[in-house]
């Protein structure tokens, strides 16, 4: 069920649309055209390589940095002009929390409840608790992985409508990434929270994800229902007396030393594999996600 | 049951829904969930296999539409009664089939002598 409340037909803004987007730094692109959009209570995994512009492309989503082209929309507010009604639905979680170092953690918390009106206490105590990480520490003495452990429950503790998330999973150990995405993955269905979440460890996505979207060297490279994405691609192997017949479009191509061909294809309109496949000796295999990952990003 | 009973390979490159479905086919199929059982919530299943609760929807969707399951109000998804309740060793063994051709296309890739493999999956089945 979705908890999100309409006060007419009107149609709901969009939780996150991003028309455009590019951004440069010193000369060199770090966005290259973005176009996004996240629908409310879909949990999108934004995947690439460390560079690939991950941590750019949701700075500019949310309008903490000022693309050099392109617009961005957080439930049909420019990102570069929040209100703070708008402001107040969203969560961040950064890979580097910085603000409020000078506080303990329950003093943080403490000073953030009043701000929330949907502030989740109980959930405070129970996760600092679960992570085993003291609330009477000031903020400046914990690890920066510590911090952004803390910087989370502080974003799931306000019930956010819109939750996003830079590479949360670095600073977690197994028992805690799987808390984080049980919780992603019941708010989205419980509250139809919307959530992006940016990493490169894909199993994590592979969970929770509802959607995903590969950035590679600032562009989008592919953005699809996480299903429809295992269905719809697989990696074709053409032996080197085949390799003539490889079909011209492929997300990725690679020859090896012996001639022979490994392309990742898609389904055609009709649903079909492209015909190469069933060339002899032709091998078509189903990628799982870490594997498209790696094909498309090598 | 509970929804422990289910496992789920996220990094499979089979989607979660169908692992899910393919799962409760064979469970069923062989009686091990009888007519009327009730299944784990999708709130359950998804908590506790942290993954996607619309994941477990779609699943659920499919199995009841493929007559596996059937809602019941008040009390949720349960086996659905009819044909699909314990089938016969000739339906059981159609769902085995896409696992042997697969198992039959490594061993030959392997280049196993048949005979080797065939004693190992005999061994494997208990005689």
């Amino acid at each position: 069920m979705n908890a999100v409340l309409r006060t007419d037909d009107a149609p709901m803004p969009m939780p996150l649309v991003a028309q455009g987007l590019k951004h440069a730094y010193d000369g060199h692109n770090a966005l290259l055209n973005v176009d996004l959009e996240l629908h409310a209570g879909s949990v999108l995994g934004l995947i690439g390589r460390n560079g690939a512009g991950k941590s750019t492309l949701i700075r500019a989503l949310l309008g903490l940095l000022e693309p050099l082209d392109g617009t961005a929309t957080v439930f049909g507010d420019p990102a570069l002009h929040l209100t703070d009604a708008t402001k107040a639905r969203i969560a961040y979680v950064p890979q580097q929390p910085e603000a409020l170092a000078w506080l303990t953690a329950a003093q943080m918390f403490g000073y953030l409840a009043r701000f929330y009106p949907r502030w989740d206490a109980a959930f405070v105590e129970r996760t600092l608790d679960r992570w085993e990480l003291p609330g009477n520490r000031m903020l400046a003495k914990f690890s920066p992985g510590e911090r952004q452990r803390i910087d989370l429950i502080r974003a799931l503790a306000s019930q956010p409508e819109l939750l996003v998330l830079d590479e949360p999973a670095a600073s977690l150990d197994p028992v805690a990434r799987r808390d984080l995405l049980r919780e992603v993955a019941l708010r989205a269905g419980d509250a139809g929270a919307t959530v992006l979440f940016s990493t490169h460890i894909v199993s994590d996505l592979e969970r929770v994800a509802s959607d995903i979207a590969f950035l590679h060297q600032g562009r989008l490279l592919l953005h699809c229902p996480l299903d429809e994405t295992k269905e719809r691609y697989a990696r074709l192997w053409l032996p080197a007396n085949q390799s003539g017949a490889a079909p011209p479009h492929a997300l990725s191509r690679h020859r090896q030393a012996d001639g022979s061909l490994s392309l990742v294809v898609g389904r055609g309109d009709d649903d079909q594999w492209p015909a190469a496949a069933t060339l002899p000796g032709a091998r078509l295999d189903a990628l799982g996600l870490e594997d498209l990952f790696v094909e498309i990003a090598e | 049951m509970d929804a422990s009973i289910l496992t789920i390979h996220p990094a499979s490159p089979e989607p979660i829904y169908r692992q899910i479905v393919d799962q409760l086919r064979r469970l069923i199929a062989a009686g091990q969930l009888a007519v009327g059982e009730r299944l784990p919530s999708v709130r359950d299943v998804a908590g506790f296999h942290a993954i996607n609760p619309m994941t477990v929807s779609r699943a659920y969707g499919l199995a009841e539409s493929e007559g596996l399951l059937e809602r019941q109000r008040g009390k949720g998804m349960v086996v659905a009664s009819g044909p699909t309740g314990s089938q016969s060793a000739r339906e059981r063994m159609q769902l085995l089939e896409p696992h042997l051709k697969e198992t039959a296309r490594q061993a030959q890739e392997l280049e196993l002598p048949a005979d080797t493999v065939l004693r190992r999956l005999k061994h494997l089945l208990g005689n």
